[in-house]
């Protein structure tokens, strides 16, 4: 008996711990999620075959070992991803000592912490939709190991705590609305390295069409006017101003900014940026200003984070599409921005020399390299080939397929071999509209790299040669501008009405879960304080409104259980069966005290020939749940509808 | 908790609330609670994610530790709730011999519409099984007092806990009843034969014989069923028992001063397995101790009255407990 119990128990909580590593085992390396299933089956199998735990001193080692395991493979154990892999692996540990209450309790704790660890790794819907369900779980897997008493029905903890969790639901709702959130932290944010798709600080051929595979959000922006037109998005990220012939990279030590005059209307908007694990931001050319201490700008302009992007952020912004960034140019960025790596790529240099000779001045040299994109013989491809060392050589002369790094990376090295500073910048262009949530959705299949280069008087002024070979592109976006063989992960999805729209939808509800839940920060809690009228914002104001809710949430829950445990009829069948004989006494068919139910039905049958049929259900049915020892389940049912429909 | 705090609070409890009479509800004044191990650990567990969530500005994991506060807070509602308004009555209890437990049978009945969970009654170091009772059931829980010497014990707190229920919290309530169980002496293992026929049967105790059949008398209970007149009751509806005449035997009346034994104790002890021997061979008997006469008769009736006379006779000072 005793042994079924602890089966029992075990049963309970490895369930609840296996689904609280779930979200774990795809980022975990794959020894050590071998090693848990490994561990966790063979506890299961002890437990059943009734097998020997190991002893103290092979448990240690195993401790031993796996830690060390976990050094070697992470190079820490304090980190997101070092942490969390030995938390599993002391949970399957646990798992081999696993006898006493005490110890199931440690696992059920363990289990919590992986649910919040897993919160670590991401907040989308799905991760809650995973993690909500193993909380319950594992708080339903103490159950079992609590109880004293009599064991009752298997899925009863399951049930039991659901209705608990239902009554905590408004008391924590409380709590998390008026809890006051902190502007920093009190030690390093997390420093977990993850392999993030996303522009990165460095550009090689290839990289971004890769990424143009990727349907993956990037950003999500809300305008506060109109948004601006297709021309105009584009999302400045890295600056790339080192080139060895191959990659282009950020390099460089840090600058003097050059001044920005801003003309024309401003566009503000608020940018929500998933995770990138890197420290740029992105906004729209070109920004003026942003939520302060946010980010910093570079001398190119670029905005950057101290720390890297490890969960969704928010962030406003106002930019200006009509400017003159950097009139004046310094000697020192004039250098950097005209640096070309020694005796690479000789045919680009020689052919931009020629044809700068050719033109009259700077300006009809850059119509004139755009006009090559465009009237030769230059295709623009998600796949092209890949390219030799010298890269720009073998994309000019040989290949000629390329995508917009290709042609950015062309354009730009083209520009310096002919004198004029110039610099490719990556980021994200375009966008898709979703008009339901009325925001722009940017993918990292928006990725771009355009050009920049320096004009006396006009400072650094955008080029996109992708424009001049596929202005469907800049247009109407990617898939315009490819060929037609050439499809985009989710074309058919854009094809359908319905499934755009519900793909919109789905985005709208992500939109809306990081606004209000994910990045309900400082600044919203003040603003929803402010809308239920509290006037400033210190902490009074949270101690008022979080100790009021929190005393509406109580007197709630203890109206709720008053209600819960009231005093109810220990027999619903005779309170019933009165109803029943009260509705016929209205009617002038009154039972005589002691009379017994069958004598009673008889003569209310004599009296009222209508109602025979039904009283003697209705008595045949209450006598049945009255004297049987066992009851039909649905009877106690059916009489209450019979009398309930019995109007005499 | 250190033992002489627990004897502050048992002591403090006992002044606020007095002693109990009759059955007790449960109220809210009367229900402590307090969180145990587990529920600390629990605690210390919330505070770590909630620096954690706060530090990582992660807003759901903040939602999980808050989730889980509150259903700490529901479950100590929860566990609170699981005694109140539960009624507590004495429900009988069964003397025992000195040595053995005294059992007094408390009654839980719960006039909620929710099943109780888990109730844990301990009474000083005896405590009995956790016991469930159904929305608007009984449940009967048995405590068992161990005895020592004959005489009175006294049941004078008992305490009613749960820690439904995720043994977060320990809910617990005290009632102070006051109840008395008498303890028997304990029957001596090895006393000799009561003294066959006492020369004097004093008191006029004879024993009828069985022989001839003398006459009809009025039924009285512990009159042995076989002498009853069934043909009598047949005819008249009246129970009357046959009166039979034959060589008069006297009674056995069992007489301190016929027990042997070194001090009073174990001639008590003698007296009560004299007693418990001709209860069981469902003889007739007497008692007499000084100041106390108890003529020969049969049955469970006088079992009990002898054996507490012999329980009460002469209570040394110290026999409580």
């Amino acid at each position: 008996m005793a042994e079924s119990r602890e089966l029992r128990r075990l049963g309970w909580t490895m369930g609840a711990l296996g689904a609280a590593l779930a979200p774990h085992l795809l980022h975990l390396q794959p020894w050590i999620t071998g090693l848990v299933l490994a561990i966790g089956a063979w506890r299961l199998l002890a437990e059943v075959r009734g097998w020997r735990l190991p002893g103290t001193w092979a448990r240690a080692l195993i401790a031993l070992a796996v830690t060390l395991g976990v050094i070697v493979s992470y190079a820490t154990i304090t980190g997101l991803d070092g942490g969390t892999a030995l938390l599993a692996l002391m949970s399957a540990l646990k798992l081999l000592e696993t006898r006493a209450p005490r110890d199931h309790v440690v696992l059920i704790f363990i289990g919590w912490f992986l649910c919040l660890a897993a919160f670590l790794y991401s907040q989308d819907i799905l991760t809650v939709g995973w993690v909500l369900p193993t909380v319950w779980l594992l708080a339903a897997a103490l159950l079992p190991v609590a109880r004293q008493g009599e064991a009752g029905p298997p899925l009863a903890p399951f049930r039991t705590t659901g209705a608990m969790l239902l009554k905590a639901a408004p008391v924590a709702l409380i709590l998390f609305l008026f809890f006051p959130r902190l502007a920093g932290s009190f030690w390093g944010a997390p420093s977990a390295e993850r392999a993030l798709t996303g522009l990165t600080e460095e550009m090689s051929p290839g990289d971004i069409s890769d990424l143009t595979l990727n349907d993956v959000v990037a950003f999500r922006v809300r305008f506060d006017g109109r948004p601006p037109p297709p021309p105009l998005r584009y999302w400045r990220g890295p600056v790339l101003s080192e080139f060895d012939g191959y990659t282009w990279s950020r390099g460089g030590s840090p600058l003097f900014r050059p001044p920005v005059r801003f003309r024309g209307e401003p566009i503000d908007y608020t940018v929500t940026l998933e995770p990138t694990g890197q420290h740029m931001l992105f906004a729209l050319d070109m920004v003026q200003s942003w939520t302060p201490g946010f980010a910093n700008q570079d001398w190119d302009y670029g905005l950057r984070t101290r720390s890297a992007v490890h969960a969704v952020i928010q962030y406003e912004a106002r930019s200006y599409p009509r400017y003159d960034a950097g009139v004046e140019l310094s000697p020192a960025l004039r250098d950097r921005n005209l640096q070309l790596p020694q005796g690479r790529n000789a045919r680009a240099l020689a052919l931009a020399r020629r044809m700068r000779a050719a033109s009259a001045d700077d300006a009809a040299y850059v119509r004139a390299v755009l006009a090559m994109f465009r009237e030769q013989e230059f295709y623009y491809t998600l796949t092209p080939p890949g390219l030799a060392r010298d890269s720009v050589d073998d994309f000019l002369f040989n290949t000629r397929q390329g995508f917009c790094g290709h042609y950015a990376s062309a354009f730009t090295t083209l520009m310096r071999a002919a004198g004029i500073p110039a610099r490719v910048v990556g980021g994200y262009q375009g966008g898709d509209w979703n008009p339901i949530g009325g925001y722009l959705i940017v993918r990292q299949s928006h990725a771009h790299a355009w050009s920049e280069i320096w004009q006396p008087g006009a400072g650094w002024t955008r080029v996109d040669p992708t424009a001049a070979v596929a202005p469907e592109r800049i247009e109407r976006g990617i898939e315009a501008a490819l060929p037609g063989e050439e499809l985009l992960p989710g074309a058919l999805m854009r094809e359908s009405a319905f499934w755009w729209q519900a793909g919109m939808l789905w985005d709208n509800v992500n939109a809306r879960w990081n606004d209000w839940v994910v990045q309900f920060d400082r600044l919203k809690q003040e603003s929803l304080l402010a809308d239920l009228g509290f006037g400033g914002t210190d902490w009074q104001d949270y101690a008022v409104a979080l100790g009021g809710g929190l005393a509406a949430a109580m007197a709630l829950l203890f109206a709720w259980l008053a209600w819960e445990s009231r005093p109810r009829s220990p027999d619903p069948a005779a309170a019933s069966y009165r109803r029943f004989a009260n509705r016929l006494a209205r009617r002038g068919v009154t039972r005589e005290t002691g009379e017994a139910p069958t004598r009673f039905a008889a003569r209310v049958a004599r009296l009222r020939p209508d109602l025979g049929p039904a009283a003697a259900e209705i008595t045949e049915l209450y006598l049945r749940q009255r004297y049987l020892p066992a009851p039909a389940p649905g009877d106690l049912r059916r009489l209450r509808r019979l009398v309930a429909r019995f109007q005499p | 908790m250190p033992a002489f705090l627990q004897r502050r609070v048992r002591a403090w409890i006992r002044r606020r609330q007095g002693p109990d009479a009759g059955p007790v509800t449960l109220r809210r004044g009367r229900i402590y609670i307090l969180p145990t191990g587990l529920g600390i650990a629990f605690g210390v567990m919330l505070f770590a994610m909630l620096m954690g969530s706060l530090n990582y500005a992660n807003n759901l994991g903040l939602g999980l530790t808050f989730l889980l506060a509150s259903l700490g807070v529901v479950a100590m509602q929860a566990c609170h709730r699981n005694l109140e308004t539960l009624i507590a009555r004495e429900a009988g209890s069964e003397p025992p011999f000195a040595g053995g437990d005294a059992v007094f049978q408390l009654a839980l009945s719960n006039p909620g519409g929710l099943p109780r969970r888990d109730l844990e009654a301990s009474a000083g170091a005896g405590a009995a099984p956790p016991v469930s009772v159904e929305a608007a059931g009984e449940s009967t829980v048995r405590l068992r007092v161990p005895t020592r010497q004959r005489g009175w014990v006294a049941l004078d707190r008992v305490e009613i806990a749960t820690r439904f229920p995720y043994g977060l919290f320990r809910a617990w309530a005290v009632l102070h009843p006051g109840l008395r169980c008498l303890v028997y002496p304990k029957p001596a293992a090895d006393a000799p034969a009561p003294p066959q026929a006492p020369g004097d049967a004093g008191g006029g105790a004879v024993r009828r014989g069985e022989d001839d059949f003398a006459g009809l008398k009025d039924y009285h209970p512990g009159d042995p069923p076989r002498h009853i007149a069934w043909k009598a009751y047949a005819r008249a509806g009246e129970l009357l028992v046959k009166e039979f005449s034959g060589a008069a035997e006297p009674l056995p009346v069992f007489d301190l001063a016929d027990a042997p034994g070194a001090d009073l104790e174990s001639r008590l002890s003698v007296l009560a397995r004299w007693v418990v021997d001709a209860h069981a061979r469902g003889e007739t008997f007497g008692l007499r101790l000084p100041g106390v006469e108890l003529p020969p008769q049969p049955g469970d009736a006088q079992r009990r009255r002898c054996l507490a006379a012999l329980a009460t006779f002469e209570l040394p000072a110290t026999a409580h407990g």
